[in-house]
């Protein structure tokens, strides 16, 4: 079994004793190097809470994750932020862009937090920028270019850092069919060629079909796993649409 | 229901608006407070001057109602940007315009209701403390009574109403004009950055820059009106240019990838900072004039009160002094009034002679800082005709020079409670007024005075500066003593009395004695010396005050009293105009911070820690606040300290002339932390919100 990614039967609760509401429950699974990762389900289901637990902006009820040995539910909250800067980078449905930065800005800030020469940060950003093909779009403002373009850029920012792991919350929810298969043809690249490990969240399946290994959540619990292997796209698609079919009600009443 | 919604929407304003709350509350208690002054007939009934510190209440009144107003109408305008979608929203779900319209103006109704009230409540106790300073400043005993006056409560309610009526008016007149795509729009047009010619736009930056130093440069050399109106309207271009300038030189900086960008946090501070300031420009270029003007008012009501404080004092140092222009007179109608109301404890009455010479009041006009080159030909010696005509003419010094005998001068030392000072037949003296010490000790190497029998010279063994009645009555600014004998050559020129009596002077004193003659009264109905031949005043101005009759413990509180109605109005100014311009500055922030929150969440999702992220918002909200701060206090500084320069030089307060300017920057940066802090915890405690 890898050690990279371990996620080992986290739990998160909200409410309080006499009502409880279980968003997650119990769920484990690991992530491969190089993966790109796929959750899927219905809303409500617990996959964004599984996200931001994992991105440590939200704290395990119960349970551990590892990212190699590091147990991020036993971090301090500075400590969380640092390993944050390190490790992670985030790409959302509403972009997260800050408005009042240039495209190129919003990537050379997410460098010069990190510490760094002038030239080295240039030269990273020019990579990024022309790597995504936003390079000309540099010098305009979040508010002047398309959404396909700002979630490139998000992307570029996400990616700039060299990140263990990248995470994606509906990044194609706000986008236009094109736009969205651009950027999915974008983490397919970056997962093949610079060895990215993606996890995406998603309910859609066109876009979770790019992935190369989907989990079903429903009630805060894993009831599926679906692997690509060797299967082409639309096959793979066909898949997950009869999964998706089932998850209308509970998985024995499909068999 | 309607009235339901609009009760809760208030509740809502109120706490994110908690800042302006405060301000309207503290605004409504100082207006109160002041406005009472108006309607305060203890103290009024005593002084003629009464009317003074009603029109300069008043004129202050006219000045923060305007500004209030302004204030006012830019909140509700405010608030109606940051909520205009939900009006739209409001309008999506049926309601009429005239509803939404009418809600806004009801639910903005109860908040200024409310801080009317809470303003009232605070403006009866503040009043009381206003009028307890007010009562020993001019030396009477205050009584507590906690009373609201019908009169001051409608003044108050008057203009307050007025401010709101005005800006609610202008705010429907927007609504009528609006349709629901624009208000839901409306909250996104602030948030394009607009990037043109900024090229050009960074120009202006240097070019105030350049335009405020030469006005420190030249300020203190302009002499007429013109000119100074014409420097102060390029000033207030200049304010505004600068922003304009400064938000220009910082995207410029940014665009051309400066080092310091690639520096921490430095990238997205400076961007911030630049979209606010362009997007606040005009608001900002307002609060900067506002902060000047505060300032200025600050700065010369310190010196008035310096001046109450230190000055005032010496100014009378006899219980009683009394001039006349006859030299023989024997003030016998004076001293039965005197005796008639009070416990004499020693008269003394005596004569200033004159040589008909005019060399010392030359050397006067030629050597005092306070007339600088005014009298001197171009190659530095006195202009003769100047000279002549202006004491002919103006009345700061005798026509002649003033001289008094050394028994007549050692009595009034005596007096005074000051040793005595022998001086031998061939020797003479000067005894100057305390400001002027410091810059007549040379001048007995410039006298040629005659001995007594008129051969000789006499050598001058000394000058004193302690305070000694001048004004007009020992000499305008001087006195030469001289051996008794010397003024058997000479003329009397005119008569003074001086008396001593025990304990204080009854009330109203004075005015028996003005009573006396039917000469004309000046607007505090005393009499005026006539300014002519042997009637002077000295050189002192701004404050000036010369009177035949001088009656001290009726004096110091009346001075004080004309004095308190210029340094109340002005402090009233000062405050009010800080509190208002700080207050745009901390609910702009405050508001905003639903949109930093966001900022502020995606840096921490880039990992950012959060006291680094803390530490951020200081030096945002820093940088912000600093910006008008400093920029006013550069402006005026020079004008201040050039202002307060010759108000030491010709009042002579023993301080340096920089210190009201500092007095007054202390105190307001003062009000200026309470708020800072204020709105960092505010602004924090709305950035940490969701996360904890």
């Amino acid at each position: 079994m890898s050690n990279y990614i371990r996620v080992c039967d986290v739990e998160k609760y909200y409410g309080n004793k006499s009502n409880v509401t279980k968003a997650v429950d119990r769920v484990s699974f690991c992530v491969e190097k190089g993966e790109f990762v796929g959750v899927m389900g219905a809303s409500g289901s617990g996959k964004t809470t599984l996200l931001n637990m994992l991105a440590t902006i939200d704290r395990a009820t119960a349970g551990h994750i590892y990212y190699a040995d590091t147990d991020i539910t036993e971090l301090k909250e500075d400590e969380l932020s640092e390993f944050r800067k390190k490790n992670l980078g985030f790409v959302f449905q509403e972009y997260n862009l800050l408005d009042t930065l240039t495209i190129e800005e919003n990537i050379v800030l997410a460098l010069t937090l990190q510490g760094g020469k002038k030239q080295q940060i240039q030269q990273e950003c020019e990579q990024i920028l022309r790597l995504l093909g936003i390079a000309d779009i540099r010098e305009k403002f979040p508010y002047q270019v398309s959404g396909g373009q700002k979630q490139r850029c998000a992307c570029a920012r996400a990616l700039v850092n060299h990140p263990k792991l990248l995470l994606a919350d509906e990044p194609t929810g706000a986008l236009d069919s094109r736009s969205a298969q651009t950027l999915l043809e974008t983490f397919t690249d970056l997962n093949r060629t610079m060895g990215a490990t993606i996890l995406m969240v998603t309910h859609d399946a066109f876009s979770s079909s790019y992935c190369s290994r989907i989990l079903f959540l429903k009630d805060g619990k894993i009831f599926y796993e679906l692997v690509r292997g060797e299967k082409t796209r639309k096959v793979f698609l066909q898949e997950i649409l009869d999964v998706l079919s089932l998850t209308g009600g509970e998985l024995s009443d499909a068999r | 229901m309607l009235g339901k919604l609009a009760f809760r929407n208030m509740k809502r304003s109120a706490r994110d608006y908690l800042v302006y709350i405060l301000t309207m509350t503290v605004v409504t208690a100082l207006m109160y407070a002041f406005n009472s002054l108006i309607f305060q007939n203890d103290v009024n009934q005593y002084f003629e001057l009464e009317a003074i510190m009603e029109v300069m209440i008043g004129l202050a009144t006219f000045f923060i109602v305007l500004i209030v107003a302004w204030l006012i109408n830019y909140m509700v305008r405010f608030m109606l940007e940051k909520r205009s979608s939900e009006f739209g929203i409001y309008l999506l779900l049926g309601m009429k315009k005239r509803t939404v319209a009418r809600l806004y103006m009801r639910e903005n109704i109860l908040l200024g209701g409310i801080s009317f009230l809470m303003g009232l409540f605070l403006g009866v106790l503040l009043r009381q403390v206003l009028l307890a300073v007010m009562f020993s400043m001019v030396r009477m005993e205050y009584h507590l009574s906690i009373s609201l006056n019908r009169w001051t409560i409608l003044l108050t309610v008057l203009c307050y109403a007025g401010c709101y009526l005005l800006a609610l008016f202008r705010c429907k007149w927007k609504f009528k004009k609006m349709n629901i795509h624009d208000l839901m729009d409306e909250k996104r047009k602030n948030e394009e950055i607009r990037e043109k010619r900024e090229g050009f736009k960074r120009l202006f930056l240097p070019f105030s820059i350049l335009f405020i130093l030469t006005f420190w440069k030249v300020f203190s050399m302009l002499t007429n009106a013109g000119e100074i109106a014409l420097f102060l309207i390029g000033l207030v271009a200049t304010i505004y240019l600068f922003y304009i300038g400064l938000s220009a030189w910082i995207i410029c900086y940014v665009r051309k990838k400066g080092n310091r960008i690639y520096q921490g946090q430095n990238l997205f501070l400076l961007r911030q900072f630049a979209s606010k300031v362009r997007t606040m420009q005009f608001t900002m270029g307002t609060l900067t004039a506002l902060f000047t003007l505060a300032l200025m008012g600050a700065s010369i009501a310190l010196m008035f009160s310096d001046y109450e404080n230190t000055v005032l004092e010496e100014k009378f140092p006899f219980d009683i002094q009394i001039n006349s222009v006859d030299p023989e007179d024997d003030f016998a109608d004076e001293i039965g009034i005197i005796e008639e109301d009070t416990k004499i404890q020693k008269l003394y009455s005596y004569q200033i002679y004159t040589d008909n010479e005019n060399q010392v009041n030359s050397w006067m006009l030629t050597h005092l800082r306070a007339w600088g080159t005014m009298y001197q030909k171009k190659d530095g010696s006195p202009d003769e005709r100047k000279i002549e005509k202006m004491l002919e003419e103006e009345g700061v010094y005798c026509t002649y020079d003033t001289y008094m005998g050394v028994t007549a001068y050692n009595e009034l030392r005596s007096m005074l409670g000051y040793g005595r000072v022998e001086i031998n037949d061939g020797e003479y003296l000067v005894h100057i007024k305390p400001r002027l010490y410091e810059e007549v000790k040379e001048i007995g190497k410039a006298l040629k005075i005659a001995d007594a029998s008129g051969e000789g010279r006499l050598s001058c063994v000394g000058v004193y500066g302690e305070p000694f009645s001048q004004d007009g009555h020992n000499g305008g600014d001087y006195v030469v003593v001289v051996p008794d004998q010397v003024l058997e050559r000479m003329t009397p020129y005119y008569a003074e009395l001086a008396a001593d009596i025990e304990g204080e002077a009854p009330q109203g004193l004075n005015k028996k004695l003005d009573e006396l003659t039917s000469k004309e009264k000046d607007y505090a109905g005393h009499v005026r010396p006539n300014l002519q031949g042997n009637s002077c005043c000295g050189s002192d101005n701004i404050i000036t005050y010369a009177a035949v009759n001088m009656v001290r413990d009726n004096l110091i509180p009346e001075v004080k009293f004309m004095l308190a109605s210029l340094i109340i109005p002005l402090f009233y100014i000062g405050l009010v105009f800080v509190c208002v311009a700080v207050t745009v500055l901390s609910v702009q922030q405050l508001s905003d911070s639903a949109k930093y929150k966001f900022r502020y969440d995606v840096l921490a999702k880039l990992g950012l820690q959060r006291a680094q992220i803390h530490q951020m918002i200081r030096k945002q909200l820093g940088a912000y606040y600093l910006c008008p701060a400093v920029l006013a206090i550069i402006i005026s500084g020079k004008m201040i300290l050039s202002m307060s320069k010759a108000f030491v030089i010709m009042t002579g307060v023993p301080v340096a002339s920089a210190s009201f300017f500092i007095k007054s920057i202390v105190l307001f940066f003062g009000i200026y932390a309470v708020y800072y802090v204020v709105t960092y915890i505010g602004f924090v405690r709305n950035v940490d919100e969701k996360e904890c």
